[in-house]
């Protein structure tokens, strides 16, 4: 027999009371966690995402926030458009004075279709997506299957024939050429590996997708653009897991997206009734954004040179807007963490009133231990034992409880924050606030741990209750 | 610390212990000179309020007197301070009571245990030495039953099995069979005695009951102790006399 084994014994006898003021640091425990990992894991996750976003172009007049927000975590809907001109910039040196491009890569994309009720994001974009962009300096891979063929030449053919169809009808010509026609080798996908296992898809699978979201007012389902999907991509741990991958000819080809593919430029002293009614340029394709690596340093400062002066365009940094976001994130944290605190703080409290009321009825007990020996720090020992030992339990339950938290709501929080929640990480700071709420909830037994310790032996030994 | 009588295992000598209530002092016990040899047997007896109690709490180490020196098992009590007091009391004295004092939530072998716990330790043998212990006394089959299953006897049983947990060389006994019909009490006292006796162990007994004063060796009056008094009466006399 142990100190904490009456300790334990004199928790179990008043379990109602044990449960009840456990409870309270359960709560303060799991919500703490829960800040904590949440803010964590919202920062690896947004910190791990940007690997191989290395500079986003997309159109002016939205923040850059949004703009990244958009392309890389897929939160919230495409503010605005820019025309494939500036895709086209990025891959030639055409609009700056250097005689190279200075990126890597440019690769087009255009967004707004959805797929599911979880809303997976329909990406539409081209081969290079498969072939050229580097997830954290390696192409994607894939887990199976292949990419889906539709290259930047497919894209431009497209342009072309867009444009002479459009344009023939705005000219009235006698005779207009033919809208180019959707093709079927272009009903192909690829689809992250979330988009796979949540909706336990595999190769040769359709996928169907939905103007906007669906449930939305006006959404609606593309049949004519159903795809067999052809690739399933390897985890990557980011939201490229939580997407789907369309040929850009599909998206620029289905119902009700043909109105809105061209781009019209603003010309002075032209009405945009004036401007409907001009040709249009095969480059004025719309895109929601084009990713883009920069060569090196040097290709970094160009393109914000170039861009920083466009007319239509912008180009936002992932690595600089990201680190900032997770600041203000951070804040937010910091005041729910205080918040947590203060719930942990009213459960301490809780503590050393539920263990100081016991004391009363207790006297007896402890005057016998008193007078078979125990020493008054023996008694001490005892009670705040109890204390630490309620505190102990409970933020071994409160982080069990934000475990189990994440692991039932990690599919909601990534639909509507775009971070995953791995619920299987420990870290360890999760030792440290088991230890932090036990020292807590020990000095919260010391009054009442006091206050048993001063007992008198005599009297209460000779009292019949 | 110097011992007062090497020999003795109680050595009181003008031990006088009060309570203030309020702006009133009571007196609780005045014992002007009491000696117990080691291996003795004496019960306490005294009327109502005549202090019998405090005077084995102050044995014990529980209560310190105002004044007077105490030397109990080779230990100045008035010189030292409570934790060592403490200490004393868990290593070298076993207490029964005569409400028992058992804790209730714990079994009989937890609360034969807790008494080493507080005393030598429970750690080592203790177990099993808790464990004869309870065998010894019949309860070998209940040492895992809670105090409110067993019998008032059992009971009994077990306070005196805690007591005598730590191997003490002082027993002292507050009314020990106050709450059991007589016959069981007999037993049950005959039962410690005995076990004093093979053991060599001084046991103090408080009681009011004539018949068990009789089984000790001897019989003290507290009254009788006030002034020069410290003689040794027969138990049907002083009994008679206290009442």
């Amino acid at each position: 027999m142990k100190l904490i084994s009456i300790s334990l014994r004199n928790l179990r006898i008043r379990l109602v009371a044990t449960v009840l003021t456990m409870m309270s640091i359960i709560v303060a425990t799991a919500l703490y966690a829960a800040i904590l990992v949440m803010a964590e894991q919202t920062e690896a996750r947004y910190e791990g995402s940007i690997g191989g976003f290395q500079a986003i172009a997309g159109p002016n007049g939205t923040s850059e926030l949004e703009l990244v927000l958009n392309t890389i975590f897929n939160v919230g809907e495409a503010s605005g458009r820019i025309p494939l001109e500036v895709c086209e910039q990025l891959r030639s040196s055409r609009g700056s004075r250097f005689k190279r491009s200075q990126v890597r890569y440019a690769i087009p994309q255009a967004r707004g279709d959805s797929i599911s009720r979880f809303n997976f994001p329909v990406v539409a974009t081209i081969d290079e997506m498969f072939s050229k962009f580097e997830w954290r300096r390696e192409p994607l891979k894939f887990a199976e299957g292949a990419p889906f063929e539709y290259s930047w030449d497919d894209l431009i053919a497209l342009a072309n024939g867009l444009a002479a169809h459009e344009n023939g009808k705005r000219a009235e010509l006698e005779v207009i050429p033919e809208r180019p026609l959707l093709q079927k080798k272009w009903k192909q996908a690829v689809v992250g590996s979330r988009v796979a296992r949540s909706l336990n898809l595999k190769l040769g699978d359709v996928v169907t997708p939905v103007h906007g979201k669906l449930g939305e007012f006006d959404a609606h389902e593309h049949p004519e653009a159903a795809c067999a999907i052809v690739g399933i991509l390897e985890p990557t741990n980011s939201p490229i897991d939580s997407t789907i991958y369309l040929p850009l000819g599909i998206h620029l080809l289905i119902d009700g997206h043909a109105g809105g593919v061209f781009i019209q430029k603003l010309v002075k002293g032209k009405s945009p009734v004036q401007l409907e009614g001009m040709p249009v340029d095969p480059m004025r394709i719309a895109l929601t954004a084009v990713i883009a690596d920069p060569l090196d340093h040097m290709g970094s400062q160009i393109l914000r040179t170039q861009f920083g002066s466009h007319e239509e365009a912008q180009v936002a940094w992932p690595q600089d807007v990201v680190p900032k976001f997770l600041r203000q994130i951070g804040n937010a944290a910091d005041a729910l963490a205080v918040i947590a605190w203060l719930v942990l703080l009213v459960a301490a409290v809780s503590i050393t009133v539920a263990i100081y009321n016991t004391m009363n009825e207790r006297r007896r007990e402890i005057a016998i231990m008193r007078s078979l020996g125990a020493r008054r720090l023996q008694i001490l020992t005892i009670i705040t034992g109890e204390a630490t030992l309620l505190s102990f339990f409970g933020a071994v339950l409160g982080l069990v409880t934000c475990h189990a938290a994440e692991y039932f709501m990690r599919g909601t929080v990534e639909d509507m924050t775009g971070v995953y929640l791995d619920w299987t990480i420990f870290k360890m700071w999760e030792l440290y606030l088991v230890l932090g709420v036990s020292g807590i909830g020990a000095i919260a037994g010391l009054a009442p741990a006091v206050k048993g310790s001063m007992t008198q032996v005599a009297d209460n030994l000779t009292q019949n209750y | 610390m110097a011992s007062l009588a090497k020999t003795l295992m109680i050595h009181l000598r003008d031990v006088q212990k009060s309570y203030t209530r309020g702006d009133q002092t009571v007196l609780a016990c005045a014992v002007d000179r009491l000696d117990i040899e080691p291996g003795e047997q004496v019960a306490l007896i005294g009327r109502s309020g005549s202090g019998k109690t405090t005077v084995l709490h102050i044995l014990a180490g529980i209560l310190r007197p105002d004044r007077g020196e105490i030397e109990v098992a080779g230990a100045r009590l008035d010189k030292m301070g409570e934790a060592a007091r403490d200490n004393h009391r868990g290593r070298n004295i076993g207490m029964v009571y005569q409400t028992f004092n058992l804790l209730q939530p714990f079994t009989a072998l937890e609360n034969v245990l807790m008494g080493a716990l507080f005393g030598r330790g429970a750690g080592g043998d203790a177990k099993e030495r808790a464990m004869a212990l309870l065998d010894k006394v019949g309860l070998g089959d209940r040492m895992h039953h809670r105090p409110g299953e067993l019998s008032v006897g059992q009971v009994q049983r077990v306070a005196i099995c805690r007591a005598l947990i730590n191997d003490p060389m002082l027993i002292l006994m507050d009314e020990p069979l106050g709450n059991q019909d007589k016959a069981t009490g007999g037993q049950v006292l005959d039962m410690m005695l005995q076990v004093a006796s093979d053991d060599n162990k001084t046991v103090v007994m408080v009681t009011h009951d004539p018949e068990s004063a009789k089984r000790m060796q001897r019989t003290v009056d507290l009254e009788t102790l006030r002034g020069d008094l410290n003689v040794d009466v027969s138990a049907d006399q002083k009994v008679e006399a206290s009442r």
